[in-house]
């Protein structure tokens, strides 16, 4: 199928000339092109009709990860081969490699962005959830030279929806340098492997010196209402030794609270099954992480 | 309209396009290059366009060929030097790895990268690698069977991919 008519095509070799080519066009007759993988479907089906096309591939401020003081920072433009392939994320970031190497296939991972994930946040995709387990943090810049962050509970608003303003580039992802003891993983199911999430979940915890855990943040894709945290769960692994009955308490705990879809992927019931399967198994995977396993 | 210039296995052609073009029309179409295959119109699922953009597997059918301005692309017809096939191309002779041949070129394509980074691998990590490339006929048996191998000769005679 052929894209949608495009009447133009820039390919901006700065963040400013970005911005300013984007200022040129009505808000929402011009889109950014990262990774293109959502987009340029977007574009055959005409759910997105821009006329004009900004392909930020040239853009070096966009691309490579950093990492100051414990903290990690990938620019938005940072493909998932690069993410998957990064062995100097630390224990607590884990998840994102995890996520990373399994989305759609060699050739997807070698176009897609974080920063096109989290832009599009489609309600079926592995990065959302993730940067939300994660408490990243999106950076913004505008127009006029400001920036702002904005912190990933704040940032995914609903299914396609995000606080990124029409006239703001995404910059980069960042995550802040993780407390001690902390680990963190992602895993999904879907109806082939590596297909998009019919659930995905994120687990990162962190333990005190006798590893009992003392924070926890559990975020779920697949569901309709968009990438979302698991309050319940959370709060039920505090304070455990995260072992296999904590565990099971504590996603038996999302499963009970948490609202699933039924759809052609898979019935509700199920999607509350595969909750509890699939985040046993990454809860146990994050807490082996956090002591050092 | 937007005048892009793209080497493609080795040749710079230069041509004006219109910005909506994808990638695997302009080579199929303007360069008359179709060994890439188009096996899903082009929804990005099946694999059968798969090329090599700077030297990396992508998909030919989720990219616009403005985008491949200023860079490099290597299709099917690209993998075979002086007459003499890849060794991956001869593996897959020598196992039957194909039967109508509609996904090879995809295939040949990516796995040609997948070896590349991964010179010696499992049966696991190739049907890991291979995800993004449907075929119909043959089951993958001895498309497993024929990258296997193909690693094993380039280990032998290159000590390395290519």
């Amino acid at each position: 199928m052929y894209p949608a008519r495009i009447e133009h095509y820039e390919r901006p070799q700065s963040v400013a000339e970005a911005l300013a080519a984007l200022g040129r066009f009505e808000p929402g007759d011009a889109i950014f092109l990262a990774g293109g993988m959502s987009a340029m479907q977007a574009m055959k089906s005409r759910m997105l009709q821009p006329r004009c096309v900004i392909d930020l591939q040239d853009v070096a401020e966009l691309q490579g990860v950093t990492r100051e003081h414990g903290a990690l920072r990938l620019g938005a433009m940072t493909r998932y081969a690069a993410i998957a392939a990064d062995a100097a994320i630390p224990s607590a970031y884990q998840a994102l490699r995890d996520a990373a190497a399994h989305v759609g296939d060699r050739q997807v991972r070698n176009r897609g962005t974080i920063g096109g994930s989290v832009s599009w946040n489609y309600v079926a995709s592995c990065m959302p959830a993730t940067v939300l387990g994660l408490r990243g943090a999106m950076l913004l810049a505008a127009a006029d030279g400001s920036t702002r962050r904005v912190v990933a509970d704040d940032f995914f608003l609903g299914p396609l929806e995000t606080a990124r303003r029409d006239d703001e580039i995404l910059l980069a992802v960042e995550f802040p340098a993780p407390p001690a003891h902390c680990g963190s993983a992602y895993a999904k199911w879907g109806l082939i492997k590596d297909a998009l999430p019919v659930v995905g979940i994120c687990v990162m915890v962190g333990l005190d010196d006798d590893d009992k855990c003392v924070s926890a943040r559990i975020a779920l894709s697949g569901l309709a209402d968009g990438c979302q945290r698991a309050s319940a769960g959370e709060a039920s692994l505090l304070d455990s030794e995260g072992d296999e009955q904590a565990i099971a308490v504590a996603m038996d705990a999302i499963a009970e609270s948490v609202e699933t879809q039924s759809d052609q992927s898979a019935d509700a019931d199920y999607r509350r099954q595969l909750i509890r399967s699939v985040g046993r198994e990454v809860a146990a995977r994050a807490f082996a992480r956090a002591r050092g396993q | 309209m937007k005048t892009i210039s793209v080497t493609v296995n080795g040749s710079v052609f230069e041509e004006d396009v219109p910005e909506r073009l994808l990638l695997v029309d302009f080579l199929r179409d303007r360069l008359a290059l179709t060994g890439t295959h188009v096996g899903c119109t082009h929804e990005g699922v099946c694999g059968a366009c798969t090329v090599h953009l700077d030297g990396e597997a992508v998909k030919s059918c989720m990219m616009l060929a403005v985008q491949a301005d200023g860079h490099a692309v290597t299709t099917v017809e690209g993998l075979a030097r002086d007459d003499r096939l890849s060794a991956l191309q001869e593996a897959f002779a020598r196992h039957h790895g194909l039967q109508c041949g509609y996904c090879t070129p995809g295939i040949l394509m990516n796995m040609t990268d997948f070896l590349t980074g991964n010179p010696d691998p499992s049966e696991d990590e190739i049907r890991h690698g291979l995800i993004g490339n449907l075929c119909r006929c043959t089951g993958y048996v001895h498309i497993v069977r024929a990258v296997k191998d193909a690693a094993r000769v380039l280990r032998e005679n290159t000590g390395g991919a290519r």
